[in-house]
Parts: C-alpha cells; structure tokens; sequence
C-alpha cells in the first residue's frame, strides 16, 4: 500500500508540473492563436536563472522565486509578444511554429553559453534534504507536495480568472474575432501581451519545479513542451480541464509504469516517449476537424524557373561541383558530401512545406529509415536498395499521413514531431536496426561507375539533386502543383470546388516521404557509417527551420538549408569552447529573418539580381503602380459611396 | 422541384442561437435574395448549406437529395459553388490559375474532357478579368477578388451559385453590370442565391428575397413585397425608426 501511495504522490506530482506548463501553452494559444514551441525553453532559462540568484547569487528562495516568476519571466513574454508575435498572421501555422522554433533555439544558445553544460549544477530543494513526510513508510517529498499544491492552485485560479474576470472573460473572445474585441474597448494587443506574460510565468515555475524534483539540464528542460503539450492536446490546446486530467494522467501513468512494470528489450524506452506516445494516440483519437473559412493564408508567391531554366540550374551546380570538387580537401569534403545529401532529403520539405503547406518535424525519422534500409537492401551498393527505400517511405507516409489528416495544420505538425520521437525512441534506436553504435552502409555502386572516391560522389550528389530539382520544380508547374498551392492558401475554398482534400494530402505526404527516404538512403551510401544519434528527432526542427529561412520554396533553400548543417561543425571548430553554442543562439536569431521575408534568403536575394536587369525592373515597377492605381480607385469608389450626398 | 432546399436549419454556438428553423429553397434559372442585417445568420446558413458548419437540427436537400451529412468536396461535386464573404482567394497564385484551378478541380472529378484553357479563358473574359488575368490574386483591390472568386466559382460549372456579399467593392456602374451578369446566369438555368447589402443589385437582380433576422426567417416574397413589409423595415430601421408600410416611396 506504501509503494502505491508514493508512486500516486509522485505520478501526481509529476503530472502537476506537466499541468502547471500545459497551462501556459493553453493560456497563450486561447488568448493569441500562437503555438508557443519556445515554451519549455523559457522555463529552462528561468530554471538557469532561478539557480543563479538561489545558488551563485546566495538570494533567498522567496526572493530568487519572486524575480524569476514575477519580474523577469513576464518580461521574456512580454519582450517575445511586443517583438515577434504580434507581427505574426496567425493563419500562417508554418510561420508561427517556426517563429517559436527560432526563439527556441536561440534561448538554447543562451543557456549553453552563459551555463555550459560541462559544469555540473544542482538547485538545491526548497526544504533541504530533510524536507518530507513519510506516509506509510514511503518518504513524500515538500516538493511534491508543493507542486501538487502549485497545480491545484493553478486550475483555481485560472478558473476564477477566465471566468470571473472581465479581463479573463476578454481573453477567452479575443482569439474568436479581435476585431470585436477591439471595438469593445478592449485592445487584443494588450490581451495578447498579458497572455504571453502569464504563460511565461507559469512556464517559468514548470522550470523551476522541474529543475528542483528532478535535474537542471537544458534539453530536458526545454523539451518539457513536448511533454506539457501532449497534455494539452487532451484540451485541443484550449480546454483547461482536460489539459489537467490529461497531465494527471500522464504523471501518474509515468509512475505507475517505472514502479510497476519490468519493462525489458525495447519496451525499455516505452518510459521516455510515454508522453510522445499519449500525445500521439490523442491526436490520432481526437474527432475530425471540419474545415473552416476565414483562415486563408496568404503567401507571396515565388516565381517558378520553366523545365529548360530548371535544367540549366541543375547543369551550372553540376558544373560547379565539379570544379571545386578537386580543391576540397579532408574533412570538409566529407561535410560538404553530407550537405549535398542532406540537401537531396530536404528537397522533401520544398515539396511538403513550401509548395503543399504541411509541416512535417519527423524528416530525420524518414532520413534514418532511409539510410537503414538501403544498409539493408542495397547489397553491394546495389541501386535497387535507393528504390527500395523510396517505395517503403511512400508507403509508411502515407500510412503516417492517413489518421493525421483530420487534424488541423499544427496538430498535424505535432503529431509528425511525435511519430518523429517514436520512431527514434522505438526503432532507429534498437540496436537490431540502427543503435548508438556504428553500423556500415555500402557506397552505392552504379553500373560502370564507382563512387568510392568522395569527389566523384559529391558530382554524383550534384547530379542526384539536380535531376531531382527539376523533378519537384515540374510538379509545382504541374495541374497538381497549381492544386497543392491553392490548397496551401484556402482548403475551404478547395473542398467547394470539390477537391477531396484527404487523398491530394495522403499522395503529398507519401511523395514526400519518398524523397525523404530516397535521401536518406543517400546519405547513408554518402556516410558509410551511420548511428542513430545521427537522426536524432530533434534534428527534425533544426532542418525545417533552417531550410524555412533559405527559402521553402525552393530547391535552393533545401540545400543551403542541408550545406548549412552539414557545415556548422566547420565553422564550430574555429570557435572558442567557451562560445561555440553562440551558433544556436546565431541560428536563431537569423532564422528571425523569416519575419520580414518569409519567402526565404535565396528568393529575396534571386529577385534583388533579377531587377539588375533593367527590363525586369520596368515591368516589376509598371506593376506595383498598377496596383497602386487599383487601391487608389477602389478608395476613391468606396468613399464616393459612402458620402450621403451621393446617397 | 427546387434546387437546393433546407428545412428547419438550426445551428447554434454555445449558448447562443445562430440560425433557427430556417427553410428556404432556391430554384433553377432564378436568382434568390437573402439579405438581413449584420448578424442575421447569412454566411452561416451559406456554411450549412455547403458543409462548412454542421447544422444541430434540420436538413440540406440539393435536388431532393438529403446532403447534410455529406462532406464540403462531395456537395461540391453535385454542383454547388460558392464565394465568400472573408475572401478565401488562392491569394499566391494570378487571377488566371485561380480560375484555371478550379477548372482543373473539375476535370479531376467530372466525366467532362473539356479544354481548361478555353474554358479559363471563357469565364475570365464573363466576369471582365482579363486584363487582370495575370496579376497576383493577393495584389487584388476588393471589387477585383470577389469578381475573381465568382469566375473561379464559375468555372466549375456550378447549377447552384451561393454569392456571400460579392457586390462590396463594386463601384455603381459595375454593380449594375454585375446584376446582369446574374440575371445572365440564371437565364442559363443555374440557381443563384445571393447574400447582398447592396439593396439596388438585390432589388434588381432577384425574383424571390428571403429575410433572416437574429436567425429567424422573417418573411419571403417578391421585391416589391419586401419593399413594402414593415417587419422588414423595422429589422433594418430598428423599431423606433420603423417607417409604417408604403410611407417610404
């Protein structure tokens, strides 16, 4: 019976943590329409801070905890709400989830470098080592007893502040029309902004909570979003009371596992993707979504190279590999290999992301899947095994794609990011696929021609993607293309024209995950030696937001976007220890770039050369004034209407 | 037989009662009006009869075929388009592959092989796009993206056209072009139903006006019949100032 009572205490108190972090992302996604994927990494920073002013700073608990979860977390919200997120179009799931992806990272960068991980630290316990109860034998801990209390707290208070507050009331409206909102008095900025100030807070204590029961670690900490928003999706994102039921299941169903159960084999890591797992059967269960109007995106549209201008692209990168293979030497010509591979698997992400308007943050799991099964199939380096990969791909997309596509565009996106977790946790991982050890993959080997020698192979990888290019270049051209980038601007409009969005998704997702796969095999052929930290799931938000800022809808951004990685350890090296993690914390920042221009660094720099030509320039120029014109006539109309004399 | 009918559609959201008992019917070659102040219910009746909102009671006939629990793309397919009234505009593409999008939607789930690019081309010189034709739909003025819209409705060749507030933007001269433009339509046998503020196009365009007010079917009848009823003035006017039958000339 003690044994039952502890873990219940600890599942419980567990759960409340997830509860109190869960909270703030509801909190800010009800009140702002933002899907906070920097959430965790706030309340990891604060954890930092918390530690600093507790533990370095000599302050006093109280004190310590009043700066960090009164003071110095609302800012952060603040700062974030104030700079970035009230610029965002809501709408636009991709922008914002990479947006908070950004801020993610950069916060990332700001803790490894002000608190490198090489050092040790502990967060002492609010009432020292001798600070528990014991109940029937089982020693209970302050602390968990304290974040119980914090949770109940919690749901009480928001209750009372959502319901009983003319302010809370107008933060339950302002996300459902902030135009209302506005001509009832109430600013939606100023809500927004206390929104993004409370879920600091409350993402802020999930931190120090975290930090003092259990370990003060900055990815663990930052990926207590992952865990909070399984919890969450319980809720939708929205209902505050099944968000707590789905945290309390969580936590106990947590402990319940680790004391109960003897887990062995690779049920062993059924522990650390039990949220992902609870996260993905909710979004799997959860009823279909009916589309709605009113949510259109708009994006800028990009022009698109004809069949013969994509052709020559690919021949002058052909070219340019060629050349500057022979002056590539040692290390940097294994990396520049990998980024051309990788850049053939984010070709997916162009096709996925940029042209269908899905995000995927599960690329790496289909990277690794590809590389394992040309290991598996490709004897020899046989070219089958590159078909082989891309065909299982395919099928496992769109198995993947098929309950998920009744999800709306972010629960789509998380429920990827989920499978990408799984799949690392449950598969990529085992030792009888890829493992943490080395496992050899052949060189491809095709007929008359050997790749074993690196410079080749990087001509080879030119080839490969540019052919590959022009492939995905001609679908965006296509009847298809045109469908996918209407259906990425209106699904409602879509479907009243009849289109049957499920299957147009269902053939993207499996298109996409082919190529995926098909790179992957690739890099594995380009490595020779792979393990799975090399798919890590993780990587997965890495490459999106990378690709996203190079630009998304170009062959060109997948592979600045797959160089960029594969080149940063270069780069990393000529870095002091001491502020290599700053390249997160660069990444981050530069990845903010996306605000200004979300077509992407490579499209933005394609049109400034394109206007050098002055034919170009005259037309481009001949356009906005027509537009101008157009805007000027439909003032002059709509005024001339609305004058009474007129009436 | 009617086109579309819908019997007794309630919706509601949360506590609050959008739509109640709602019955109306459009018929071929006609154009219907349903006007109502602002929160009348309007688009939210557009929504159910489409599938964009499940309605809590009542039902949507299209040809005397019950398709309220059929998805938005199957009801599409039976030859209901629409436009909206927050412009739901493919805004990265020009106006001519909005159209010709639409056009290709159609040829993917109808027998007819027609040539996309004429029939493309066809509607954008109907509704006077073509010299917009390849401007980005997103550059659009309002007038320009709801005329886009209609085309992209019309290419696929609907039999019942649901217009939400398409005349907002247009100057008077296009309004009244655009009013024989519908009645154009509705000579070819396709049924419009048209949600309209701009009473002159209604009056001028429709044969048979539905009214909703706070949800509820207040009256139908005739242009002139609605003119004339009072329950309609005081919906608009407000009680106070509700002008008594006839008085306003």
């Amino acid at each position: 019976m003690g044994e039952f009572i502890g873990l219940t205490i600890a599942g419980l108190s567990l759960g409340a943590i997830y509860a109190i972090a869960a909270s703030g992302l509801v909190v800010t996604y009800t009140t702002s329409g933002v899907f906070n994927f920097a959430h965790g990494a706030v309340g990891m920073i604060m954890a930092f801070v918390y530690w600093q002013l507790r533990v370095q700073d000599h302050w006093s608990a109280p004190a310590a905890l009043g700066l960090s979860l009164l003071v110095i977390a609302p800012a952060i919200g603040l700062l974030l709400e104030a700079v970035l997120i009230r610029r965002l179009n809501v709408n636009d799931t991709g922008m914002t989830l990479i947006v908070t992806v950004a801020v993610m990272v950069a916060l990332m960068g700001v803790a490894f470098t002000i608190w490198p991980p090489t050092i040790g630290r502990l967060l002492p316990q609010f009432f020292g080592p001798n600070g528990h109860v014991s109940i029937d034998g089982e020693l209970i801990s302050y602390e968990e007893l304290i974040s119980i209390g914090l949770a109940v707290a919690t749901a009480l208070g928001l209750r009372l502040f959502f319901h009983n507050t003319r302010i809370g009331v107008a933060m339950r409206g302002v996300v459902d029309d902030r135009q209302l909102m506005a001509m009832n008095g109430r600013s939606p900025q100023f809500l927004n902004a206390l929104s993004w100030m409370i879920g600091a807070a409350f993402g802020a204590l999930a931190g120090i909570l975290t930090a003092s029961t259990y370990t003060l670690d900055v990815l663990t900490l930052t990926l207590l979003v992952l865990n909070s928003f399984a919890a969450a999706m319980l809720g939708r994102l929205r209902n505050l009371p099944l968000t707590f039921l789905g945290a309390i299941v969580l936590g106990l169903a947590n402990a319940y596992m680790t004391g109960y159960l003897r887990l062995t084999g690779w049920l062993v890591e059924l522990r650390p993707v039990l949220p992902t797992l609870f996260l993905f059967i909710v979004l799997v269960a959860l009823p279909a979504v009916r589309l709605r109007a009113g949510t259109a995106a708009v994006s800028k549209a990009i022009r698109v190279p004809g069949a013969r201008a994509s052709l020559v692209n690919g021949a002058v990168l052909v070219a340019v590999a060629a050349i500057a293979a022979p002056f590539i030497h040692g290390i940097a010509l294994g990396n520049v290999n990998e980024g051309a591979a990788l850049g053939i698997g984010a070709l997916s992400i162009v096709l996925l992301s940029g042209y269908g308007g899905q995000m995927s943050l599960a690329q790496y799991a289909f990277f690794g899947l590809g590389a394992w099964l040309f290991g598996e199939t490709g004897h020899g380096g046989n070219p089958l095994g590159l078909l082989a990969a891309a065909g299982a791909g395919a099928v496992l997309g769109a198995l993947v794609a098929l309950p998920a596509l009744r999800l709306r565009r972010l629960e789509f996106a998380l429920s990827t990011l989920a499978f990408g977790t799984l799949a690392w946790y449950m598969f990529l991982s085992q030792p009888q696929i890829i493992g943490l050890g080395d496992v050899n993959i052949p060189r491809l080997h095709l007929p008359g021609l050997s790749l074993q020698n690196d410079r080749v192979n990087l001509v080879f990888l030119a080839v490969v993607f540019a052919l590959l290019s022009a492939g995905v270049l001609a679908i965006r051209r296509s009847r298809y293309g045109r469908i996918l980038i209407a259906a990425r601007d209106s699904e409602a409009a879509c479907a009243t024209l009849g289109l049957n969005l499920r299957l147009t998704k269902i053939l993207l997702f499996a298109l996409a995950s082919a190529i995926a796969t098909f790179g992957g095999a690739i890099y594995g052929s380009t490595q020779l030696i792979v393990t799975s930290n090399d798919f890590q799931y993780v990587s997965s938000l890495f490459i999106v937001l990378i690709v996203y800022v190079w630009g998304i809808s170009t062959p060109g951004g997948a592979l600045a976007g797959g160089m960029s990685l594969a080149l940063a350890p270069l780069v990393e090296a000529h870095v002091p220890a001491r502020f290599q993690a700053l390249t997160y914390f660069f990444t981050g920042l530069g990845a903010l770039t996306i605000l200004t221009h979300p077509e992407g660094v490579i499209p933005l720099i394609t049109e400034r050369l394109r206007l050098l030509n002055p034919l170009a320039a005259y037309r481009s120029r001949q356009t906005r004034q027509v537009r101008v014109a157009n805007e000027q006539l439909l003032t002059t109309v709509e005024v001339r209407r609305a004058t009474p004399a007129d009436a | 037989m009617p086109l579309l009918q819908t019997r007794e559609v309630t919706v509601r959201f949360g506590g609050v009662t959008a739509l109640q008992s709602v019955s109306l019917s459009a018929d071929p070659g006609t154009v219907t009006g349903l006007i109502g102040p602002n929160g009348a219910g309007k688009t939210t009746l557009f929504n159910v009869i489409t599938g964009l909102q499940a309605p809590a009671a009542g039902r949507v006939l299209m040809d005397g075929q019950d398709v309220t629990d059929l998805p938005v793309h199957r009801r599409a397919r039976l030859g209901m388009a629409r436009t909206f009234q927050r412009l739901e505009l493919f805004g990265s593409l020009t106006v001519e592959e909005n159209v010709r999008t639409a056009a290709d939607i159609r040829q993917l789930w109808s027998r007819d092989r027609a040539d996309v690019a004429r029939m493309t081309d066809a509607v954008i010189a109907r509704v006077g796009l073509r010299q917009y034709a390849h401007s980005p739909a997103h550059t659009l003025p309002t007038g320009l993206a709801r005329l886009t819209e209609l085309a992209r409705a019309l290419a696929t060749a609907p039999r019942l056209l649901l217009l939400d507030e398409p005349g907002s933007g247009l100057d008077g001269a296009e309004s009244e072009e655009f009013g024989r433009l519908l009645g154009a339509l509705a000579a070819e046998g396709t049924a419009v139903l048209l949600v309209e503020h701009d009473m002159d196009l209604v009056m001028q365009a429709c044969s048979q006006i539905h009214v909703l007010d706070f949800g509820v079917h207040l009256t139908s009848g005739t242009p002139d019949e609605i003119r004339a009823d009072s329950r309609v003035q005081r919906a608009y006017l407000g009680e106070a100032d509700a002008v008594p039958t006839g008085a306003r000339a």
